[in-house]
């Protein structure tokens, strides 16, 4: 680690600190039962983190967010991948892809829910439809971005294509896949606390709306924390994956 | 033998522009172990005429052959080295030239076995598992003429190589292309908009006129093998490369707009 990596580690740990006690000297001043203080949170946050309830309410969430999100890469990175190979293939997608981009999703849930109904497939497929959009759309920008000259080397060295595919167009578009992974692992758990706040109370959802209702604000606080350490969690997952799998990106050039 | 029989080439209208013809009637031949430049005007489509032979982009009319067969695509007796060298930035620089073999399926011992010759041969020893972005543009185009040359091709296809690398740089490559040409026996056609580097590298240099380009003159450089030291002491030299000069600014008073009377 270099001194101003060090530097940037330590005032990201300073602006935490910053936050925390500003949390706790805000909550201790405004002395109201619905902003808990930092030390109550906690509290709440250690006796949820040991109840079953609370491991059930994640599990159920996560059913949704591992079936959707897991459908939404597969079909996301395949689709991005073909439209950005083959121009008809685009131009059938397109329309679509930039319909879902642009559509708020959560106006679209009620129509969901009632085609599908209040169970596990509406919620994965709320889930699919929160995450596909960016993923389609940054695997093919990763595509249209390798440099042509890369593709007329290859074919120069007589390539086939499958093995463009593999050793060209795969390779080069995977960090703007990664970026894809990235922003659709966060919009996927935007579209699984969502549908379980608006629609189908079950999971964290329903806690969050329960701890609301009976105003147990130390207990909401907590449920939230959590989603928020969670999305963070594994954000950095990803990150550390795409240093791991593309380390030619973060090479320092040595001139 | 490389043959170029009466080519035509153009390219389609896109964006609301027209099409241009970017070569129109194209004759070449050129020997085998003949090292031959192309000059011209910019835009004329050398580059073009380079990729045809190459087989990346096939005539609309006429023929490329090669020793009497027609080129219809790549081909294993042809490498490409790239003006903006193409290295793959994911792959070392081991790797990157092993890459033409990897692509015709040798095992990747026997593949690096065959890099790493080449890896000593350009001077490249010590930067085996480094990657293109930590090398300077001279040693990135070190590994474009080793990918090259690890394939071993009878004929090496060069495209403005030494254009996008600092002026010592470039001196440095051309000396060591022309060793390699003299040591080797590869024909070579050698692109490129610096008729210095035209006159210093090949036997004979071809000028092609402005777009749609036709092949204007050919002339041989008429200098012994190995080259002399000193090119700028050479009469022969110093007379082609002013001729090229005003053949050139002929070229482009004749189609800048600004010397019409």
């Amino acid at each position: 680690m270099t001194t101003t990596d060090r530097t940037h580690r330590n005032l990201r740990i300073a602006s935490i600190a910053l936050l925390i006690v500003g949390w706790e000297l805000a909550a201790r001043a405004l002395d109201s039962m619905f902003v808990p203080s930092f030390v109550e949170t906690a509290a709440a946050f250690c006796r949820i983190v040991s109840t079953r309830p609370f491991w059930h309410a994640i599990g159920i969430s996560h059913q949704a967010f591992v079936i959707g999100f897991g459908c939404a890469l597969i079909a996301g990175t395949l689709l991005g991948l073909a439209m950005g190979r083959w121009r008809a293939v685009e131009a059938i997608c397109d329309p679509y892809v930039n319909v879902l981009l642009a559509t708020p999703i959560s106006a679209v849930i009620p129509v969901i829910i009632l085609a599908v109904g209040l169970n596990l497939p509406a919620r994965a497929l709320v889930v699919f439809l929160f995450a596909i959009a960016v993923i389609v759309v940054n695997t093919r920008a990763g595509l249209k971005t390798i440099e042509p000259a890369l593709i007329d080397m290859a074919r120069g060295f007589g390539a086939t294509e499958l093995q463009m595919w593999r050793t060209i167009l795969i390779p080069g578009a995977l960090p703007a896949m990664m970026a894809g992974c990235y922003l659709g692992l966060g919009r996927a758990l935007t579209g699984m606390i969502a549908v379980e706040l608006l629609l189908v109370a079950v999971g964290i959802g329903r806690m969050i709306l329960d701890c609301q209702g009976m105003f147990a604000a130390d207990m909401l606080y907590a449920t939230v924390v959590f989603v928020a350490g969670e999305a963070v969690l594994l954000l950095s997952a990803v990150r550390w994956l795409e240093h791991r799998i593309t380390p030619w990106n973060d090479q320092v050039a040595i001139e | 033998m490389i043959t170029v029989r009466h080519v035509d080439k153009a390219f389609p209208a896109r964006n609301g522009n027209a099409a241009t013809l970017a070569l129109h009637g194209v004759n070449l031949t050129i020997d085998t172990d003949e090292f031959v430049s192309v000059v011209g005007p910019s835009g004329c489509g050398k580059t073009t005429l380079l990729r045809m032979i190459a087989g990346l982009v096939l005539p609309d009319a006429g023929a490329i052959a090669i020793d009497g067969r027609p080129v219809t695509g790549p081909g294993p007796d042809r490498a490409v080295v790239f003006q903006q060298f193409s290295l793959l930035p994911w792959a070392t620089v081991a790797d990157n030239i092993a890459f033409g073999l990897e692509l015709r399926g040798m095992p990747r011992d026997e593949r690096l076995a065959i890099a790493d010759d080449q890896i000593h041969a350009m001077g490249l020893r010590g930067f085996e598992r480094h990657y293109p972005r930590q090398l300077s543009g001279g040693m990135q185009q070190r590994v474009g003429l080793a990918r090259a040359l690890a394939v071993n091709p009878a004929i090496l296809l060069m495209d403005e190589p030494f254009a996008s690398v600092d002026a010592q740089t470039r001196r440095t490559l051309q000396e060591d292309l022309r060793t390699l040409a003299e040591r080797t026996r590869k024909t070579i056609v050698f692109v490129t908009h610096d008729i210095d580097e035209a006159v210093r590298l090949a036997d004979r240099v071809v000028l092609l006129s402005p777009r749609p380009g036709q092949v204007v003159e050919s002339l041989p450089v008429g200098l012994s093998r190995p080259r002399p030291e000193d090119l700028d002491q050479e009469p022969a030299a110093i007379q082609l490369k002013a001729y090229l000069w005003r053949q050139l600014r002929g070229m482009q008073q004749a189609t800048s707009p600004k010397s019409r009377p």
